[in-house]
């Protein structure tokens, strides 16, 4: 496989459990809250999703049982942030912890335990275009079904009239309270769903892409799908594009190293988050203004 | 003040209730991984609290909590959010070790202590007055900047210690080479507290004081309170909003400083640990209150200690802190406010009007 | 408030009083002196094990947590003292100091970066015996400390014959976390059994930088595989899903540190697992028995095959590793443990065609560890 193709396949792979979390946490910022503790989201989802596979026997149930997961501990942090006033970047740390200890604790037993993982399946005819089919035609279905989320949630937000109802709960909550509706209502239903697309996230990567349960395993990549959003500027099809940039970070390294070459991870590393600062200075005033309202509030961004 | 009496006794106990809560919480949890709460308690008592050595880890372990809890306090009552700590405490690491590993073959040790803390302070500062000038000039919310710029400081760590700063006759581990031994923060008396605490503890007297008693803290606390009446009283916004968070990023950096020349003395991956991020809950925990942001690091690093007891004396997994301290976070959190008027930063606000 | 504030100043003052009475060093010798009369390591109540991971991570941690609970069997009236998740850095002494506290004498600390600390801990505690598992101590070594492995690299070389043997490509896969001395000596050992009986094949070398990162393990697994790589094997904390995303793609494996033969029921070849028990009990016992000063504990001591008693032994074969290739292995092992024997043994030249050990030359252990290069036919750097 040549160079850019083996990397542009590397993205896919590895920017699917990424996308995921970064489409949930831009339904959750859409609505005015944001979730630090996407990862802990993450995790709770890798850990349910291959537990329930485990003692199912079926991965499908798994990445449900994940999903719920996900929006349970997702829950916590909306009742904290919306019914007892606390802090919502502070609590989405504080659901990161419990994310942490939580399946630490309880995944002991399912290290080394094999399960009937997702296995990737070549689309009949598709998969074998040259390159396109390995790049987009050769992977577990969770890969296929992230295809139709980003649009997805595109369609949700900008299409659908729950879409315009979730927005203006994170713009201008006053207008939607004044049409009957209760927004406090419909950010815990993004914030839970936030939660619930992280955890499918989560059990993308232990149930089909690492194949295998083990503390912590998610290393960051619940804070790189927060930092996403705002590179995407709260759109989800940038999103996705995005995420795919950050498992092309993910892939050159061992692409390179595989053809005999040394490489600094690092530099590479940071490249996605300069970019996003660059950017934010670049188109500062317009990017600002596509922040919800509420996050801004959040971010208190008045004033100066 | 009867009424703030009664306030304040009803936020106590609502406090108490929280922790309590909590406690009971986790002592049922490690019922079901077969240990026995009561004496789990009770040997954390005992091994933690009334062990000398344990409190003076948990001294060495609050010192750069304390430190980064208050980087996150300053800038909180000009009404910014610094998510950024945990970069600012690695970027004070980083400015410490550079010029650690430059000079301090050269200086005398009680030299480069303070040449250490103005690099750290320096480096911290400029990297948290980066978000607030680009709140200013481009107005990019600093919260955010913040939090990216920990990744970026996150990767340039990890970048220097693989490769340039790397310490040739080690092992092959990416570290760089120890301290010099004089130039290592010295010990509290007779025990093994380093003075990083007493850098701490000062900074927090200082802090409490410059917020209350000078004219600079009053007038971040009306930037905080409504900025444009500010503005339109006539005080420089931009430069109140600007100091607020440098000071912020040189308390943070001086954390990181703290850290590795008094506990670590060679940078390495994951020394930092979340600092940043715990000890911005210790600051939320503690409303931005100076001395309570101490006491709140303190508690959780007391916390954190407590977790060696679980595994030693309960058999407890590693994990099982996480659990505890997130439970804890969570019922303190999720406690309520009392009938002070939260600072504006603090969450949405009220939803259902 | 003005209460506080007066505390805070006066607690200021107080420590600033304080300051500058020692040195914050790792000779600092702390109370509890005076047990210089005794052994170190005698009278204690307990056994200490740190380990860098979780203890059931189905490798390295978990098989040094195993050797723990033989420590447990074979010495019921001591108490075996395991925390797991021990950063290498000063939290490793906090947690070092609180099993002493908790009465042991004994303290073992399993993970390589664990040394610093545990060399830390030792000279604060001349009472108390600290051994460190895989890293190497220079200088003088203190009377209460040593380091101690099995020669990893021994049984890694025969497995190199079974991938050599196995591949169809001429092509095998390394994928390793950190540059560090074990991980150089294993991918030098198993390319050069590879060579041995297979003069085409050539290493192909990954690395993560992280002891445990599932995700970075499936992508420099998956590079490898489509670079042509069809036999895979690692050095990582946790091994599973290197494992299965081979097997799943039909490549051989080689395993490390634990039997994950279940794993890939049909690639599996073989591989390196750990059998700590014995060593962990002879040390605990040579230690009570006030005889640890001086004895071959109390340096870098390293067993191997010529010993006899390497705590790193082969796997189990896989179903399709053939005779002839089980016979090669054996006379290979056969001729390691003869006493001018070595997977090291000269002429081994380097990637870049120089000469790193001379023809017929047998190498000392620690000139193996030593190594910072890789030999000829590995392909890929080594990050500087």
């Amino acid at each position: 496989m040549i160079l850019p193709v083996e990397v542009m396949v590397g993205a896919v792979r590895g920017g699917t459990s990424i996308l995921y979390a970064a489409l949930g946490e831009t339904v959750s910022e859409r609505a005015g809250v944001i979730n630090l503790g996407t990862e802990g989201c993450m995790l709770v989802g890798a850990l349910t999703g291959y537990a329930v596979t485990a003692s199912t026997g079926n991965p499908w149930v798994g990445v449900l049982a994940g999903a719920v997961a996900g929006g349970l501990l997702a829950l916590v942090h909306a009742i904290l942030v919306l019914s007892r006033g606390a802090n919502q970047l502070a609590t989405g740390l504080v659901v990161l912890f419990l994310g942490l200890g939580l399946t630490s604790l309880f995944g002991a037993a399912y290290v080394g335990r094999s399960i009937n993982a997702f296995k990737p399946v070549g689309i009949p005819g598709l998969s074998s275009i040259p390159g396109v089919g390995d790049v987009l035609f050769n992977h577990d279905p969770l890969t296929y079904l992230s295809y139709l989320a980003g649009p997805a949630v595109w369609w949700l937000l900008y299409r659908s009239r729950p879409g315009l109802i979730l927005r203006a709960a994170g713009e201008r909550q006053e207008v939607l309270a004044a049409y009957g509706h209760s927004p406090l209502r419909v950010r815990y239903l993004a914030v839970v769903a936030g939660g619930a697309l992280a955890g499918i996230g989560g059990a993308q990567l232990s149930t089909a892409y690492a194949n295998a349960w083990f503390e912590n395993m998610t290393q960051g990549r619940g804070f790189i799908a927060v930092a996403l959003v705002i590179f995407a500027a709260w759109h989800p099809i940038r999103a996705v594009w995005g995420a795919y940039l950050f498992g092309a970070a993910l892939a050159l390294s061992p692409a390179l190293q595989a053809r005999g070459y040394g490489f600094n991870q690092f530099a590479l590393d940071a490249i996605p988050y300069v970019v996003t600062i660059g950017v934010l200075v670049f188109l500062g005033r317009r990017r600002a203004h596509a922040a919800p309202e509420g996050l801004r509030k959040v971010f208190e961004m008045s004033g100066t | 003040m009867n009424l703030d009496a009664a306030r304040l006794a009803r936020g106590a106990g609502r406090l108490a209730l929280a922790y309590a809560a909590a406690l009971v919480l986790f002592g049922a949890f490690v019922v079901t991984k077969g240990a026995n709460p009561i004496q789990m308690y009770g040997d954390m008592w005992r091994s933690t609290v009334l062990n000398g050595t344990s409190i003076g880890q948990v001294l060495v372990k609050a010192s750069p909590l304390i430190l980064a809890g208050l980087a996150v306090a300053v800038p909180a009552k000009a009404g910014l959010v610094n998510v950024g700590g945990e970069g600012q405490v690695i970027m004070g690491a980083v400015a410490a070790g550079g010029v650690a590993l430059a000079l301090d073959g050269t200086l005398p040790g009680g030299v480069m202590v303070v040449v250490m803390m103005l690099a750290a302070a320096t480096a911290g500062g400029l990297w948290a007055g980066l978000a607030a000038v680009l709140r200013l000039t481009v107005r990019v919310n600093e919260a955010i900047t913040t939090l990216l710029l920990n990744y970026v400081a996150i990767d340039l760590l990890l970048y220097l210690i693989y490769q340039p700063w790397k310490d040739k006759f080690g092992s092959g581990q990416p570290a760089t080479r120890a301290l010099a031994v004089a130039a290592r923060l010295p010990l509290i008396g007779t025990s093994k507290v380093h003075a990083g605490f007493v850098i701490a503890v000062v900074a927090t007297a200082v802090i409490f004081a410059l917020l209350r008693w000078t004219s600079w803290g009053f007038r971040l606390r009306v930037v905080g309170g409504n900025a444009e009446a500010a503005r339109r009283a006539g005080l420089p916004v931009s430069a109140l909003l600007i100091s607020a968070m440098v000071v912020g990023g040189a308390l943070a950096g001086l954390g990181g400083m703290v850290h590795f020349a008094g506990a670590e003395f060679k940078l390495r991956p994951g020394m930092t640990l979340n600092f940043g991020y715990i000890a911005f809950l210790a600051a939320w925990l503690a409303r931005h209150d100076p001395l309570k942001v101490a006491g709140a690091a303190v508690l959780l690093a007391l916390i954190a200690i407590g977790g060696d007891s679980l595994q030693l004396d309960s058999g407890l997994p590693a994990a099982a802190v996480n659990v505890l301290m997130g439970l804890v976070l969570v019922a303190v959190m999720g406690r309520g406010q009392t009938t002070r008027r939260s600072p504006k930063v603090a969450g949405i606000p009220a939803v259902a009007s | 408030m003005g209460k506080g504030w007066k505390a805070a100043a006066l607690a200021a003052v107080i420590g600033l009083l304080g300051v500058g009475c020692s040195s914050n060093s790792t000779s600092t010798t702390s109370a509890g002196g005076g047990a210089t009369a005794t052994a170190p390591g005698t009278g204690g109540k307990a056994v200490g094990f740190i380990f860098v991971g979780p203890k059931d991570d189905y490798g390295y941690n978990q098989a040094a947590y195993e050797g723990s609970q033989d420590v447990a069997k074979a010495f019921p009236n001591l108490k075996v003292l395991t925390a797991e998740n021990v950063p290498e850095d000063d939290n490793a002494t906090r947690v070092m100091e609180g099993m002493i506290n908790n009465g042991a004498k004994i303290i073992f600390a399993t993970s390589y970066g664990h040394l610093d600390p545990a060399m830390k801990v030792a000279a604060a505690h001349p009472d108390v015996v600290v051994i460190q598992q895989g890293n190497i101590a220079t200088g003088t070594i203190p009377a209460n400390f040593g380091t101690y492995f099995g020669t990893v690299y021994e049984p890694v070389y025969l497995a190199g014959i079974a991938a050599g043997k196995a591949t169809k490509s001429n092509k095998l896969g390394y994928v390793y976390a950190f540059p560090i001395s074990q991980s150089i000596d294993n991918i030098n050992a198993f390319q050069l059994g590879a060579k041995s009986v297979n003069p085409a094949a050539k290493t192909y070398v990954v690395n993560t930088s992280n002891w445990c990162d599932p995700g970075k393990q499936a992508e420099a697994t998956n590079s490898l595989l489509s670079q042509g790589v069809d036999v895979i094997t690692q050095h990582q904390d946790c091994t599973a899903t290197v494992i299965k995303t081979a097997e799943a793609k039909g490549a051989f494996t080689v395993g490390y540190h634990a039997d994950a033969s279940a794993l890939a029921p049909k690639g599996w070849l073989t591989g390196s697992q750990w059998k700590w028990g014995p060593l962990y009990v002879d040390l605990v016992r040579t230690t009570i028995d006030g005889k640890f000063t001086g004895s071959k504990f109390n340096a870098n001591y390293r067993v191997g095959l010529k010993t006899g008693d390497n705590p790193f032994v082969q796997s189990p074969y896989g179903p399709s590793v053939t005779a002839e290739t089980k016979a090669d292995i054996e006379k290979a092992r056969a001729i390691i443990a003869a006493k001018d024997g070595s997977p090291f043994k000269g002429p081994v030249m380097s990637q870049d065609g120089k000469v790193i050990f001379a023809d017929g030359m047998v190498p000392s252990y620690a000139a193996i560890e030593d190594l910072k290069v890789f030999v000829d036919g590995v392909v890929g750097k080594l990050p500087t």
